[in-house]
């Protein structure tokens, strides 16, 4: 009889479960959509500014290279920016994100980091590393605000000369099934290169003066290439987590059908039980 | 012969069309855009850009950006643009009172500069939905 009501509870649980799970995956999932139209929409204006910055930098004379392009400092340390999500529950990204992390700390000498969400945050404290600065991820879009702190530390470290050069780690999006993680380069920027070399004919007037243009115009690079790798983590969180909760959905359901199985087996054992106690009663009964 | 404009924002393609004449607020003055303009790179600072397309004109207000004049085209990166069509005034007017509101209560310097930002915006809006509807009318 308790084995029977036990079984019933953990039917329960394993429902519930599935739930649960089953919700949290139809959020991740509208969450997903709204974070890729945002990705999406963003991309003419990056490859625009791309466009510009390279445009104006082929224009410029040796000296007149900002301080944002600049490799010969004379630092030995990296900064480097992680980002990841504030909350678990989505499959395999935290470790793989932690994996690469201790891979790249393995191989460079002095990294300083600054984290973006409380999972990495704990897990570089734990090894007693040198947070510049940490931040939340948040569970909504990131908004584009939210990249001004972080910029101003950059812009901090960097033409401070404390660092040699900047890098962040981030999740890339390159299907719902497949998020992994990547190292890249913020600064010094490095501006894709396509070897096209522009045309002499091809004045272009810079109005007040180009030397004056570049600088906005990298910051502004910076910034939003920092906002485009938030964008995409936000977007691989949200998939990681829709695959991992619809698996967890599908193994709660298939446990919840398992035990219903074992129960109804049990029941009928039960009854066959009972109804051989009265058959057996009324035997003895009619014996007599 | 007429001009390819293209407005782009962080979120969306604002404006994409061929027009015959556009009038931009640069750090050096306002600019006005024909067809055949030499290629030019500037800055653009917050204020109403005009676009002529015929008989009809339309305005845009924009937040500061970067305008780029290429071979008869003319992109614009703006922060942020609207055209004056799209401006709900009474939530621009709720925005402007929010931003006040929060820079006379905020004291830290980032919600300052927000709070400064917002207003500013608000402000733009509302003076060119003012201006588009008195043209309108």
């Amino acid at each position: 009889m308790a084995n029977i009501l036990s079984l019933k509870r953990r039917i329960n649980s394993a429902k519930n479960v599935s739930k649960t799970t089953h919700v949290m995956q139809m959020i991740a999932a509208s969450k997903l959509k709204k974070a890729q139209d945002a990705a999406l929409s963003s991309r003419p204006y990056v490859e625009k500014l791309t466009q510009l910055s390279k445009t104006l930098s082929n224009k410029l004379e040796e000296e007149d290279i900002h301080d944002y392009m600049k490799t010969d400092s004379t630092a030995k340390s990296t900064l480097l920016i992680v980002l990841a999500p504030d909350k678990g529950l989505c499959g395999g990204l935290v470790s793989n994100l932690a994996r690469e992390l201790l891979q790249f700390d393995s191989h460079e000498k002095e990294v300083k980091y600054i984290t973006v969400g409380k999972k990495i945050e704990s897990l570089v404290s734990s090894l007693g590393k040198d947070i510049s600065a940490a931040f939340p991820f948040g569970t909504r879009l990131p908004s584009f605000d939210f990249i001004y702190p972080i910029a101003a530390l950059v812009n901090d470290y960097f033409l401070g000369k404390k660092v040699k050069n900047v890098k962040i780690l981030s999740t890339v999006f390159s299907s719902l099934f497949m998020q992994t993680p990547r190292i890249s380069t913020l600064l010094p920027i490095e501006l894709p290169n396509d070897n096209v070399l522009p045309l002499k004919s091809d004045f272009t007037l810079f109005e007040p003066n180009s030397s004056y243009l570049l600088p906005f115009l990298l910051k502004h690079y910076l910034e939003m290439s920092i906002y485009q790798h938030l964008l995409e983590s936000y977007v691989s969180e949200q998939a990681a987590r829709m695959i991992a909760m619809q698996s967890a959905t599908d193994n709660a359901l298939e446990i919840a059908s398992d035990l219903k199985l074992e129960y109804n087996k049990q029941r009928q054992e039960k009854i066959t039980n009972e109804i051989l106690d009265i058959g057996s009663a009324s035997f003895a009964i009619n014996y007599e | 012969m007429s001009l390819l404009l293209e407005i782009i924002t962080p979120e969306k393609i604002v404006y994409k069309d061929e027009v015959d004449e556009v009038i931009i607020p640069t750090v050096n003055g306002e600019i006005a855009v024909l067809p055949h303009h030499v290629n030019l790179l500037s800055q653009i600072i917050p204020g109403e850009l005009i676009i002529k397309k015929g008989e009809k004109t339309e305005s845009i207000a924009i937040t500061g950006g970067f305008l780029d004049v290429n071979k008869n085209g003319v992109s614009i990166l703006a922060d942020y643009a609207i055209k004056a069509g799209e401006i709900e005034v009474a939530k621009a007017k709720e925005a402007q009172e929010r931003a006040e509101r929060l820079m006379r209560e905020k004291s830290t310097e980032k919600d300052f500069r927000i709070a400064e930002a917002e207003l500013r915006k608000a402000i733009l809006e509302l003076r060119v939905a003012t201006k588009h509807k008195r043209r309108l009318v």
